[in-house]
């Protein structure tokens, strides 16, 4: 008999070896060892890939321009047009023109993300600033700062045009910000996508696992001989994860609210609702995804596979206005994209209803679209 | 302690041909596509009311394809099956109301009570809460539960998972009980009563279906049907069997039936 030693090499050899055997019988681990970082890196790569661009703003050059006095040799001074021209060539903004007010009712629906007001005696004031009077020439912005990206860059293409045209200084920039006047904090502009994601992670998890952990507790042959059709039991399974999923919901929105005392200038009963809407969806789409699992581990493994590619797409990391086109077109199809418009748009702008219909018809027709999906695909029998 | 003893009845039980049918299968075929196993292969079956009808054969032959199968948990390749009159699958959530089934797995909650796990399965019948709560303590008393009606099933032995399993299968009186390999690896003393207990539901009218690879217990049936690779290779009452083929046992039958052949090879 071989004597035993305390450690052995060979005996680690073989346990690597046994583990990346098991590994490679598992074409469904294999095919998402490959998948999910191949998918992930691209997603990230072409999204993380440029700045923002072609942000909507509205521009009111109510600049009547300045006579510069000196008989024959007198000149005209137009301060405004040089900044609305200088404005009109920077890609990162797409200028309109129109009234300050009606830019701003722009921005308070979404339509602008900001308008410039270039005032009357813009150039005159200029002029005499420089004559040595004490004046200051100013423009006035009223800006969206839910999203701390996309304000600081239509701040710093405005301070570019000003720039162009005037060198340093000279301006005063007068910073209005929409949606209740309140300069929001990093905080609290990120709640409302971290109430999106943790809700997607959440429901998502726990539905998916609690899905299949029926499946592989052998119950499903009694069942299956039972009564009870695949309809219903998906209906009750529904119904026991929205109630998990509106309790997920309530501790999510209250560490939000309560502990870092987020800002919701809209209906709290608006987004519960949509915070429930969207739950809801996830729970549907869980049901689906279940279908594919054929234990724990497979169903764990998915989640990824939703969350990741929805959190590049959403906006929640990189403002959708700076992914390429077709990216854009993308993000229309990802829940995730749709619900923190819902939750920032409540939230941040104190959107009510009439504001959100969109929001909320999306999130409704994907939930029944993933339901539709759950039931096309619910086994109602053992697989042949 | 109580005791789960029969009392030492004998094995014998006289049971009487000529009764209603009440599964009846024709040409039965079951090809898994996973890998093409014919695992059921041309299946006749004739099961008459309140009989105990027992399927053995070693593990791989066909046992849990069958009763998956004549419970419509399982669609056939090709062939038929009726079952209390009904054809399955396509009439088997009519039939589901009248059959019960213990499957092989215990197909248990294991977070739930006892009474939790047979209270589920009593409202999937749609019992009203009286006849829930008369027919639980009637099962948890003769399955002799009524101790562990509150323990999660996570902290049962298996023998006791195995009784609840069972409550679960009769809660709401069916006509037929399927009890798939119901007694194996169980207490000797808990397969003895097992037995009694089956022996006295079908006495009661009930006809139980079970199967087993443990080829001596199926002696205590009213009729064997030996499988062999998804095939029905010999079928009667065990006197007969033995008899037919000039042995003393049923495992003798099963060996000379093989040829010396293991079967899952």
């Amino acid at each position: 008999m071989s004597k035993t030693r305390v450690f052995s090499l060979s005996r680690v050899v073989t346990v690597t070896w046994r583990v990346l055997t098991q590994i490679s019988r598992d074409r469904r681990t294999i095919a998402q060892m490959i998948f999910i970082p191949a998918t992930i890196m691209l997603i990230f790569g072409f999204v993380a890939g440029g700045a923002a661009r072609n942000l909507a703003i509205l521009v009111d050059n109510q600049d009547t321009g300045y006579v510069v006095p000196g008989g024959q040799n007198s000149s005209i001074l137009h301060f405004g047009d040089s900044i609305l021209s200088s404005l009109q060539s920077d890609d990162r903004v797409s200028v309109n023109l129109g009234s300050f007010d009606s830019g701003k009712a722009g921005v308070d629906n979404g339509n602008y993300y900001a308008t410039i007001m270039i005032p009357a005696n813009f150039s005159e004031t200029l002029f005499l600033r420089n004559t040595g009077q004490s004046l200051n020439a100013s423009v006035t912005i009223y800006i969206d700062g839910t999203n701390p990206t996309i304000e600081a860059t239509l701040l710093a293409a405005l301070q570019s045009s000003l720039q162009n045209t005037f060198g340093s200084g000279g301006v005063v920039l007068s910073e209005q910000y929409a949606f209740g006047g309140v300069q929001f904090s990093g905080l609290d502009v990120s709640i409302p996508a971290v109430i999106g994601l943790v809700l997607t992670q959440l429901v998502l998890i726990i539905s998916i696992v609690t899905l299949v952990k029926e499946t592989t507790s052998g119950v499903m042959s009694r069942l299956y001989a039972s009564p009870l059709s695949a309809f219903e039991r998906l209906l009750g399974f529904s119904f026991a994860l929205l109630i998990l999923g509106i309790g997920m919901t309530g501790i999510i929105l209250f560490i939000g609210l309560v502990i870092f005392g987020a800002i919701v200038q809209g209906s709290f009963v608006i987004l519960l609702s949509g915070a429930v809407l969207y739950a809801l969806l996830n729970i549907f789409l869980a049901v689906f995804l279940s279908n594919f699992a054929k234990n724990e581990l497979q169903a764990v493994q998915m989640v990824p596979l939703i969350l990741l590619p929805s959190m590049a797409l959403s906006g929640m990391l990189i403002p959708v206005s700076s992914f390429p086109g077709w990216v854009q077109t993308i993000t229309q199809f990802v829940p995730m994209y749709h619900a923190n418009r819902l939750f920032a748009g409540v939230m941040l702008k104190g959107y009510g209803i009439g504001n959100l219909t969109s929001e909320f018809l999306i999130i409704g027709g994907m939930t029944v679209l993933f339901f539709a999906l759950a039931i096309i695909t619910v086994k109602d029998r053992m697989p042949d | 302690m109580k005791s789960l003893s029969s009392g030492g009845k004998s094995l014998a039980h006289p049971f009487k041909y000529g009764k209603e049918t009440v599964i009846e299968t024709s040409n039965l075929v079951k090809v898994y596509k996973e890998g093409a196993i014919r695992a059921v292969d041309g299946l006749n079956l004739r099961i008459v009311k309140g009989e105990i009808y027992a399927l053995i054969g070693a593990n791989g032959s066909g046992k849990t394809t069958t009763i998956n199968m004549l419970t419509g948990s399982l669609f056939p390749t090709s062939g038929q099956i009726h079952v209390l009159g009904r054809r399955i699958p396509n009439k088997r959530r009519i039939v589901s109301n009248r059959i019960g089934v213990a499957p092989q797995e215990y197909a248990l909650y294991n977070d739930l009570t006892v009474e939790q796990n047979i209270r589920f399965f009593a409202k999937l019948y749609s019992m009203d809460r009286g006849s829930i709560q008369k027919r639980l303590d009637e099962l948890l008393s003769i399955l002799r539960l009524n101790e562990r009606r509150k323990t999660t099933i996570t902290n049962l032995s298996g023998g006791m998972k195995r009784r609840v399993s069972i409550a679960c299968a009769l809660i709401h009186q069916p006509d037929i009980a399927f009890f798939d390999e119901a007694t194996v690896g169980i207490d000797p003393v808990l397969r003895a009563f097992f037995w009694d207990y089956f022996r006295s539901l079908a006495e009661a009218g009930l006809t139980v279906v079970l199967t087993s690879h443990v080829m001596d217990e199926a002696e205590r049936a009213n009729r064997i049907g030996l499988m062999r690779a998804g095939k029905l290779v010999e079928e009667g009452t065990p006197e007969e069997i033995k008899q037919r083929n000039s042995v003393s046992s049923i495992e003798q039958v099963f060996i000379k039936l093989s040829e010396g052949v293991v079967a899952d090879e």
